[in-house]
């Protein structure tokens, strides 16, 4: 294994990389030599792609601001239910903490598409269609099955005597949760959440049923749009430039979380 | 979560048993389980079971085996793997839908990369997306290439639980490298890859985003799941009743097959490392 190791890390990467890659190129080709592979090479290249997105309307950076949105708001509200209750059941008995670990473990199973049609009446029924803000609900509902696994877990991993020291002290619920176990699953709450961001900010079937003026899409959802038009007229060029902008806050999220990712899962699979 | 889970399966068993649709002028109407009775002699909604399991099986299968060449490559300690790991686990970071249209492109005929390949190559054109009989495969890669990272991590997780000095007295007694993986890492890892498989079935069996953008569901539907189903008869037929039946039986499928395999992994005697 050892000398063949390049090339297996080699393969990795290409395999990984290589579609990406593709997206890039292809938004750097001028749409007429996307379909005409005659043209000589130094006439291929372009920056129109990318002219045309951010001058559209809506421009391009409105869905990443939407999006990001979404994003943010669905994460904080995931993280302000979900920790409560973690720390809660977490003291619980281990018999009643198996029984709701079962449950939510269940939930974070669910394919939750099947849910689109129930929630799209509520939000007719709440008029919540076309509002950024509220998206934001059931997205926290949806998240809150993994964030509770991931959190149940941290908050078990500490000692109950440090939750008994603080009390002692004459600490309240509050505060000892604020300074005392807040600090301490400080890892475990960051990587919960951009688990809870990634998933707001790349849900598709609800985004799609909830929103539907053009100012107020989300990034997949205005992508997809791109794409239902025509098998035939997708504008390839132009979608991979979106594709190649659209990443970029996730390159970068990425790159600097791997290490809370990874952690992150380990914990809540290791024990959900 | 009340809200979110519960009262969706709620409201569906009752949408299931009334008729609600353009016909009716939307309001639900009790009609005794036709839909029901309609369902079993759909057969475009068990062509589309058939086509989400056979997806849900291929693409499962073969994530469970990449990954963990992945997890074995990514365990072990080299200049760089932090970034190599960073990198391999963009696929399933970025939104389905994005990366969804980008393999269409490459998917392309005529002028798609592989289609490019083939033709400069002499062969005649492979129409992955057109073809009824193939096209499901293309959506498979492309799910394979999406979710993979997931399982890797998910694998790697429990590779790092398995403590060197195993290896170290394997060694001593004389084993031999190969052996170790088949003797302790594949034993010690058995509930992380059925923890995937789980995972990864469920999400599968409920597969949206990334079929409506690569295909649509076509050629000719034949790779229409059958969330995609669920949704045509809501928001394009508008018939709210018979796609609430869809789904509920879809999520009797996915636990019955979910249910199938626990039973049979319990008599095969491989969930036993779980419990230990």
């Amino acid at each position: 294994m050892n000398r063949s190791r390049p090339l297996w890390i080699a393969l990795l990467l290409i395999w990984s990389l290589l579609p990406m890659l593709w997206q890039l190129i292809t938004s750097l080709t001028s749409s007429d030599a996307l379909v005409n592979a005659d043209i000589p090479f130094q006439q291929r290249w372009t920056l129109a792609h990318y002219r045309e997105l951010l001058s559209g309307d809506p421009p391009f950076w409105r869905y990443l601001f939407n999006s990001s949105l979404v994003g943010g708001l669905s994460t904080l509200l995931t993280l302000l239910l979900a920790v409560p209750a973690a720390y809660g059941i977490a003291r619980m008995a281990p018999a009643s903490r198996r029984t709701i670990r079962t449950v939510v473990g269940a939930a974070a199973l669910f394919p939750y598409v099947l849910l689109f049609l129930a929630l799209l009446e509520l939000a007719r029924e709440f008029q919540m269609g076309n509002n950024l803000l509220a998206i934001a609900l059931p997205y926290a509902g949806l998240a809150l099955p993994l964030a509770l696994l991931l959190l149940i877990s941290a908050f078990e991993g500490l000692p109950n005597e440090l939750d008994d020291a603080a009390r002692l002290e004459g600490l309240g619920v509050v505060d000892r949760l604020r300074w005392v176990l807040m600090p301490l699953i400080a890892p475990a709450t960051a990587s919960t959440g951009i688990l809870v961001f990634l998933f707001a900010w790349n849900e598709y079937p609800i985004a799609l049923t909830w929103l539907s003026r053009d100012d107020l899409l989300t990034l997949p959802v205005a992508m997809a749009r791109i794409a239902g038009s025509s098998i035939y007229a997708v504008p390839y060029g132009a979608y991979a430039a979106a594709t190649v902008l659209g990443s970029l806050p996730l390159l970068t999220l990425v790159l600097l979380c791997q290490r809370q990712i990874v952690a992150g899962l380990t914990n809540g699979a290791v024990k959900g | 979560m009340a809200m979110v889970f519960g009262w969706p399966m709620l409201r569906y068993s009752w949408l299931s048993m009334h008729a609600s649709s353009v016909l009716t002028g939307l309001e639900p109407v009790s009609n005794q389980g036709a839909n029901w009775i309609r369902l079993l002699e759909d057969a475009r909604f068990w062509q589309d079971a058939v086509q989400t399991l056979r997806f849900a099986a291929l693409s499962v299968g073969l994530e469970i085996v990449l990954a963990l060449a992945m997890a074995l490559l990514l365990d072990q300690s080299w200049r760089g793997r932090g970034v190599v790991r960073a990198l391999s686990l963009l696929p399933w970071a970025l939104p389905t839908t994005m990366m969804a249209l980008g393999w269409r492109w490459i998917f392309n005929t005529p002028y798609g990369p592989l289609e490019q390949m083939a033709q400069s190559a002499g062969l005649s054109p492979l129409n992955l997306l057109s073809n009824p009989d193939w096209t499901w495969l293309a959506t498979v890669i492309a799910d394979v290439w999406k979710t993979t990272p997931f399982i890797t991590l998910l694998l790697l997780a429990g590779l790092q639980t398995i403590p060197d000095d195993l290896y170290s007295a394997f060694r001593l007694e004389g084993g031999k490298t190969r052996q170790a993986l088949t003797a302790i890492t594949l034993p010690l890892l058995t509930p992380y890859i059925l923890i995937g498989i789980l995972f990864r079935t469920a999400q599968a069996a409920g597969v949206f985003d990334l079929i409506q953008v690569l295909t649509g569901g076509g050629p000719a539907g034949s790779t229409e799941s059958i969330a995609q189903y669920a949704y045509l008869n809501a928001m394009r037929f508008l018939d709210f009743g018979y796609s609430a039946t869809v789904m509920l039986a879809g999520f009797v499928l996915l636990s019955l097959v979910i249910f199938t395999a626990a039973v049979l992994l319990q008599i095969s005697g491989l969930l036993r490392p779980l419990k230990s």
